[in-house]
Order: structure tokens, then C-alpha cells, then sequence
């Protein structure tokens, strides 16, 4: 059983840039102070959009890196026009902000300990929880693209980091391969007991996280990430498959990756129907 | 957006004079105000309730109605994965009218709806006329004693299922069959008929409609539309065309709207691109006793209220 944590309000909110810099050569770091204070669970995301003629149909949905007074943080890498209108703020601009939204990663059984796998910019809820619940007996695994890939100011010394292909002159503690390899290989030496999985990253990396938790019999939550409009459940442009109800005749159930996830327990969802 | 008004004081025309908070009729019912929620962008109005915001107590504040989305009557799964697309001047959807089914629908929202209080238009569509009259009955079986439901708009223009919309939204007789059944069902409630806008004539449909006893027009559904993803060469959407809407079909809600309007006189709910207070007067200027505000509704889910609160004067 894992306990659930209990919601903060979602709410509309007008928000300043205080920086919006790269963290690594993908990963930009997007700070805002919004205009109340301002909560959230890791695993929560909020939607960001610009104001005046800069203004989408809809938001950009990030997944919250941390938040705390009036401070909001994210991060994100630039993958359509979107994201790059984002990387052109600079502090003082004015921005709108609804969250935090979503169903949170669950807190900590406090039996276990936490196997935790971030790949990329599926960092920020995985990180987030880590901040919040990390403890020593934990382990956290993060991987990026190449050594520049890897925001080393964010990352905790406790955490593991794994890259694509190693180069000259890289770190030579850093796994090469890819962050389920990097898992493997330190849960075989470090040994396991009774632990849980939390993930976010590439689909690729889900599925394995989840495949590394069913062998050991361990609970497994992922953090997925798809097209959205609203945020909110509005419109049902978001949905991830889930298993069907016991007694029904269909091959699965939609569920709002807005409003249901973005956080799912890895068995409750169909993965053939996404891959 | 919030702080827009801040910015931009809102600047009312002199003849605008309707209070859009204050009660007024459509046929048989009476609505608490003209600024609605348009169906498929507010869920069954129940996502976002407790959404908080400092301009206002409730994304409910002000709004005369929200439509719910589209029931129908077995539930739907609606269409694959991506469902959206987003574009400059607003979005392609493709989702395939999603949604719980009517009867779960009466059991389980409907109700919630009236205990909250929210004055709500259910959406209802089908793929045989008589499912319609079905749907009403079961309806006013269920919901004769609500308060706050209060009405019916028929959705004869989802432009995503293959086996509905069309057809129905096209056939002046179709229409009027749709219409009428419905109407037998539905005693003292609001029916409303809301109309596709790809149709060469929607006047000639909205006088079918009227005719077999629609209360009100509500114009416009979504426009068809495609986009094409240029690195692959195909449609964005995996059935390839998508319902269009957001600020780029304002100028043709309002054609429909005026169409209908000078062409018969019905009142006429418009629906199409609004995202501002001004987009609104647009549709009222024109002569339509009520708007819907349907994709601004998703990106804020204050953006009707906010609309029905510039509109009210000071």
C-alpha cells in the first residue's frame, strides 16, 4: 500500500520570470515568482503560456521541479515552437501559470526503500520527490544524453548518472549505457531489499523501470507525458490506456493524463496500446 | 488571460445595454445569464471546480450555462492518441466524443451538477434520430425536478464521428426528426439545436430545426480541418481531419450567426473563436441572445467568467 499524499489547490496565477538559463546543453532552468504562494506534490505539473500577442491556444505543460513561497521552478528542453518561445524569456517577463495539476507520485511506504530512474528532462517530478522524501537508503539513478547533457548543479552527489556514449575526457564514474543498465549494475552490487520504483523519462526507460520492478516484485509508478490541451480534464485530448474494469468487455479504459496521471501505477497501464 | 483587464480597460460600446447576468428566456426556460461554456471544452463541468483564482470566486462565477460535452447513448472511447493539434490561431481536435454514456451520466453527474448548483445545457448526440427522444425521455424521467438544469442542446455537427454528425447535421429532414423527437420529450426545458458550420445553406437547417421545435440555434460546431506534419508528409491526426476551432473561426461563427439571424430570425446562440469580452459583443452585435465560449475555456478555465464580468457594467 502506498500512502497518499494529500492535494494542494490548484490555482490561476500571474507569474514573473526571475531566470530562465541552460543547465546543461539541453536543459533549461525556468524560475518564476508568482503572485501567491504557491504549493505543489512531486509528480505535479502546471501550465505555463505566455501573455499578449505571445499567447498559445494553449499552455505548455512542465512537470514542477520545486516550489516554495512564491517561487516556481522548471525545467525543460526545447522540442517545438513552444518550448522555444520559452527559452527566449528573460527575467521580468510576465507569464500565467495553473497548477500544480495532476495525480502525484505516491509518498513513501515507509517499509521501503525508493529505486528512483529519471532519464533527460523526465528529471524534474523524480527529482522533486527526492527533495522531499530522498533518504540515505534510497538510490537514484539519472541519465542523460552526454556528460554536457547532465545538469550537474541540480543533481544531488547521492545520485548516479549514466550517458548515451562516452567521450574523451569525460568523468570516468559515469556509467555508459543507459539509466536501467546503470540501475542493474548498482542494485546487483549494492544489494536490494523490499524497495519501489519511481520513473520519468522516455517511454523506453518507463518500460524497463517497470520491467526492473515486477522482477524483484517491487511497486512501480511512472510519470507520463503526453499531447495536452486543457491540463485540467477538460477536453480529453490527453489519455493513457489503463487496464479495463474487472467486468468489462473492453480491451482497456481511458484514463486523462491531465487529471488521472500524469503518475500511473506501471501495471495499470496498457503499454502495448502506446508502443 | 488573468491581468488582461488590468492592462486593457474594458471599454464598452454605448449600445451594448443587456445585463449577461441577468435572467432571460429561451423558449420555455429561464437562464441566469447569457455567457455559456461551450460542449467538449468544460468536461461535464465538474474538471476544474476548484480550480482558485484572485479575480474569482469560481470558474462558475457568472456563467448562464455550461454545456455539458457530448453524451451519447452507449459510452464512448473516442478516437486514438494524439486527439489534438495545436496551430497559430487555435487547434484541430479529434476526440472522437469521448465520454460515460448517458445513463452513467444520470446517475452520477447530472446530479452532481444540480447539487452544486450549476446551471447546465446537456449535450446530447446519437447515430439514430429516435436515440434522441430516448435520451430526452430518460432525462426528464430522471431530472423533471432539477433547478438547475435547463435544457437540451442536440449536437447534430460533431464533425469526428464517422457514423454520426454528418449526416444528421446536413439533411434538413434528418435535423427536423432529431429535433422533434426531442422536443416531445422535453416539456419545459430549453432545447437547442446546435448546427455544423460545413453546410452550403444553415439557414434552410436552422428554419428545419425551428420548425420542428427547437427553442434556440447554436452556431458553430467545429470547421473541418486537416494539418499536415511536414517531416512524415501525413495528417497530424491518425483519422486525418480534426474539428477546428479557437480565434481563427470567429469571422465564420459570425457569418453563420448573422446568416441565421437576417435569414429567419431565430435566436441564435453563438459559438465560435471567443476569447475576449469584445469577441462576444461581436456575436451580440450581431443579434444573438447568448454566446458559448468553448477552446479560451481550456487554456483558462476562467475565460468565461471573465467575459461575463467585462460584459456587466459597472
Amino acid at each position: 500500500m502506498n500512502p497518499s499524499p494529500s492535494m494542494v489547490p490548484a490555482r490561476q496565477y500571474r507569474a514573473t520570470v526571475l531566470s530562465n538559463r541552460p543547465v546543461s546543453t539541453g536543459l533549461i532552468h525556468l524560475v518564476l515568482e508568482c503572485d501567491a504562494p504557491f504549493g505543489f506534490l512531486p509528480g505535479q505539473f502546471a501550465m505555463l503560456n505566455f501573455t499578449g500577442a505571445q499567447r498559445r491556444t494553449f499552455g505548455r505543460p512542465l512537470s514542477i521541479l520545486a516550489g516554495e513561497g512564491l517561487r516556481a521552478e522548471f525545467l525543460y528542453r526545447v522540442v517545438g515552437s513552444g518550448t522555444a518561445d520559452l527559452s527566449r524569456l528573460v527575467p521580468e517577463d510576465e507569464m500565467t501559470l495553473l497548477g500544480p495539476l495532476g495525480t502525484p507520485f505516491p509518498d513513501r511506504p515507509e517499509d521501503r526503500d525508493a529505486v528512483l530512474l529519471a532519464g533527460g528532462v523526465g528529471l524534474p517530478p523524480v527529482l522533486a520527490w527526492w527533495d522531499r522524501h530522498g533518504r540515505e537508503t534510497d538510490r537514484a539513478y539519472f541519465g542523460g544524453r552526454d556528460a554536457g547533457d547532465l545538469p550537474r548543479e541540480l543533481l544531488p552527489a547521492a545520485w548516479k548518472m549514466s550517458i548515451d556514449r562516452r567521450q574523451d575526457g569525460d568523468d570516468e564514474r559515469l556509467f555508459e549505457g543507459r539509466v536501467p543498465e546503470l540501475a542493474r549494475t548498482d542494485l546487483a552490487a549494492t544489494g536490494r531489499g523490499k524497495s519501489f520504483v519511481l520513473s520519468c523519462g522516455p517511454l523506453l526507460l518507463l518500460q524497463a523501470a517497470r520491467r526492473l520492478a515486477t522482477e524483484h516484485d517491487w511497486p512501480c509508478f511512472v510519470s507520463m507525458e503526453e499531447h495536452m490541451g486543457c491540463g485540467y480534464g477538460a477536453c480529453k485530448g490527453c489519455v493513457v490506456p489503463l487496464q479495463p474494469q474487472p467486468d468489462s468487455p473492453d480491451p482497456w479504459r481511458n484514463a486523462t493524463c491531465c487529471q488521472d496521471g500524469p503518475v500511473f501505477d506501471a501495471d495499470d497501464i496498457v503499454w502495448n496500446r502506446i508502443l | 488571460m488573468a491581468g488582461n483587464a488590468e492592462r486593457n480597460p474594458v471599454k464598452l460600446p454605448p449600445w451594448w445595454t443587456l445585463d449577461p447576468v441577468a435572467e432571460f428566456r429561451i423558449g420555455p426556460r429561464a437562464f441566469p445569464g447569457r455567457i455559456w461554456t461551450a460542449s467538449g471544452c468544460f468536461a461535464y463541468g465538474l474538471s476544474g471546480h476548484d480550480i482558485a483564482s484572485s479575480e474569482f470566486d469560481s470558474p462558475y462565477t457568472g456563467l448562464g450555462a455550461v454545456v455539458t460535452k457530448t453524451v451519447t447513448p452507449a459510452p464512448r472511447s473516442g478516437n486514438p492518441m494524439p486527439r489534438l493539434c495545436e496551430l497559430p490561431h487555435g487547434a484541430l481536435n479529434s476526440i472522437g466524443l469521448e465520454n460515460v454514456g448517458y445513463e452513467r451520466f444520470l446517475q452520477e453527474t447530472l446530479p452532481e451538477l444540480e447539487r452544486r448548483g450549476v446551471p447546465t445545457v446537456v449535450s446530447l448526440a446519437a447515430t439514430r434520430p429516435d436515440e434522441f427522444g430516448e435520451m430526452c425521455e430518460a432525462l426528464q424521467s430522471t431530472a423533471a425536478g432539477y433547478e438547475h438544469w435547463h435544457g437540451v442542446e442536440i449536437n447534430l455537427s460533431c464533425p469526428n464521428v464517422a457514423e454520426g454528425g454528418h449526416d444528421f447535421g446536413r439533411n434538413p429532414e434528418t435535423v427536423a426528426r432529431c429535433v422533434a423527437v426531442s422536443r416531445e420529450a422535453l416539456p419545459d426545458r430549453a432545447l437547442l439545436a446546435k448546427l455544423t458550420p460545413n453546410v452550403t445553406d444553415v439557414a434552410e437547417l436552422a428554419a428545419a430545426a425551428a420548425e420542428a421545435g427547437a427553442d434556440a440555434i447554436s452556431v458553430i460546431n467545429t470547421v473541418i480541418g486537416l494539418e499536415v506534419d511536414l517531416e512524415s508528409g501525413l495528417p497530424v491526426l491518425p483519422r486525418r481531419y480534426g474539428g477546428y476551432s479557437g480565434p481563427g473561426i470567429l469571422p465564420i461563427g459570425l457569418a453563420k450567426t448573422d446568416e441565421i439571424v437576417q435569414k429567419t430570425g431565430l435566436p441564435v446562440v453563438g459559438v465560435g473563436g471567443i476569447r475576449t469580452y469584445q469577441d462576444a459583443l461581436k456575436y451580440f452585435a450581431l443579434g444573438a441572445v447568448a454566446v458559448q465560449v468553448g477552446t479560451a475555456q481550456m487554456e483558462d478555465p476562467f475565460a468565461a467568467a471573465r467575459v461575463a464580468r467585462d460584459l456587466t457594467r459597472a
